[in-house]
């Protein structure tokens, strides 16, 4: 058994179900926590008797994107995904796909109001979080963390494993950001172009699907020559992974469009008006 | 400097910074596309050489010249009954939690990408360090889960030491004061004895399905 590890890593010793700590993990947590606490009371809005069906949400929603990325990073499916290709696209799916909308849709209103103040803030973001250019980064990161060399690279050890997920989560807020966030306004990026955008990531996952799922051979050393966990080899792992990737990343992305299409339905009606008495 | 202007210069560093960042990132890519694990390099560089990813040695004598009892229990002479053919010879055990698994899981999907003549000109022998665990069941069932036709030998821990010596390889060590799920050390590389004697290609740990399948054609037919 190795010693303490700060951050889930690929490991060279047999894989065991004996539960491991990860405190940069947790340090992780209590600071998304922490942050959380921090905006509401930078917003006005961690007063007592502050309360609201929308604050309640907000809450529930952080809530949820600090637990997506908790049961992501620690032990087991943080240390799993040292061992086996398809956890480590588990791992990405809940870093990228899940943590970053629902920690955008966490954030107090009072803190977007704040930011929205900030000229030079909102140009940066205007820039980088235009669509185009969130979803190039976004695919950039997928792309890049995903080269063979760079996973045999970066994964055995803690730092570069950590450097994989702050990648991913850093590259999910950018990608959901002109979905979710309000700041900076994009009158003209409504729904339909929102559903769009959300289409489009959706077309281009499936080059790195296709990628490994197609595969001949494994393409990572990292999981090829790591000790065996469970009756799946190294190809099959890697083809799961890139089902994983095509199908639970689309269930995701699908998911967010049906919303997307639902909050325009409903805006629809609600520009219509009630509709008149017989 | 007033405390608005002040306030602009900062933010403007700041967006420098930040897009500074992004454009070192991005111009890291192509770098690390093309950054290659050191044990790569050096495979890359023997195949360039030799004609193998894996470590060849010429003229490295006849083939060992040992008996040893197979899964059926009958004797396996092994220079007689592998004369002429690829073989691909592994010292280890059936209780082994990495190394093992991991080659003859390699071994096996590298098998199964060959044409049945060249299966059939190719051995996988695996001879086990652990002959107190590795019943003739047992490697049979073991083995199969890799192929079928994957041939496992045992003898005394003596016999398998000293074939290991002979072969210039650590004999094993075997920890049984750590109780009945002790674990063994072995040698971890895989030797490829290709037809004819005097060649030798050693295969250590961390050789992939790509290196097996760049290599056996031409271990086939040297």
């Amino acid at each position: 058994m190795n010693g303490l590890q700060w951050w889930c890593s690929a490991q060279t010793a047999a894989w065991s179900w004996a539960p491991r700590p990860f405190p940069g993990v947790w340090l992780l947590v209590a600071l998304l926590a922490g942050l959380f606490w921090t905006l509401r009371r930078a917003a006005g809005e961690a007063a007592p008797g502050y309360r609201g069906s929308a604050d309640r949400r907000r809450r529930w929603a952080w809530l949820g994107g600090v637990l997506a990325l908790w049961i992501a990073l620690d032990w087991p499916v943080g240390a799993l995904a040292g061992y086996l290709a398809s956890v480590h696209m588990l791992q990405y799916l809940l870093t990228a796909l899940v943590a970053p909308p629902l920690l955008l849709l966490g954030v107090p209103d009072g803190a977007w109001r704040r930011l929205a103040s900030r000229p030079g803030a909102i140009r940066f973001l205007r820039f980088l979080t235009h669509p185009l250019i969130a979803l190039a980064i976004f695919q950039l990161i997928l792309f890049y963390t995903h080269l063979p060399s760079v996973v045999d690279r970066l994964m055995v050890t803690p730092l570069g494993s950590f450097a994989i997920d702050t990648l991913w989560l850093a590259g999910g807020l950018v990608f959901w950001w002109p979905v979710v966030a309000p700041v900076p306004t994009r009158p003209r990026f409504g729904y339909p172009l929102k559903m769009g955008y959300l289409f489009l990531a959706t077309v281009l996952n499936t080059m790195p699907y296709a990628f490994l799922t197609f595969g001949e051979l494994p393409f990572y050393g990292v999981y090829e020559l790591a000790p065996p966990v469970g009756l799946l080899g190294p190809h099959q792992d890697q083809q799961v992974a890139g089902l994983l990737m095509k199908v639970g990343g689309g269930l995701i992305l699908w998911t967010a469009i049906t919303i997307q299409f639902f909050l325009w339905y409903g805006r629809e009606g609600e520009a219509e008006g009630p509709a008149p008495a017989a | 400097m007033k405390p608005n202007q002040e306030r602009s210069s900062i933010r403007g560093t700041g967006r420098i910074v930040s897009l500074a960042a992004v454009a070192v990132c991005l111009g890291l890519m192509p770098a690390a596309c093309r950054v290659e694990a050191p044990e790569r390099a050096e495979a890359e560089e023997r195949a360039r050489d030799t004609g193998y990813r894996g470590i060849y040695l010429a003229d490295a004598g006849p083939r060992p010249d040992f008996v040893l009892t197979d899964m059926r229990g009958e004797a396996f002479d092994f220079r007689a009954r592998t004369e002429g053919q690829l073989v691909l010879l592994f010292f280890g055990y059936t209780f082994c939690p990495d190394v093992c698994p991991v080659h003859m899981a390699s071994l096996a999907a590298a098998r199964r990408g060959l044409s049945v003549d060249e299966q059939r000109r190719m051995r996988v022998i695996f001879v086990t360090a652990d002959p107190r665990r590795d019943t003739p069941e047992r490697l049979r069932e073991w083995l199969g889960n890799f192929d079928e036709d994957f041939v496992g030998l045992r003898g005394s821990e003596a016999e398998v030491d000293n074939i290991m010596l002979a072969l210039g390889l650590p004999a094993a060590i075997r920890d049984t004061s750590a109780g009945p799920d002790y674990t063994v050390g072995h040698a971890s590389q895989v030797i490829a004895f290709p037809p004819g004697d005097g060649q030798r290609v050693i295969y250590p740990f961390g050789t992939r399905q790509a290196d097996w399948k760049h290599d056996l054609p031409r271990l086939l037919n040297p």
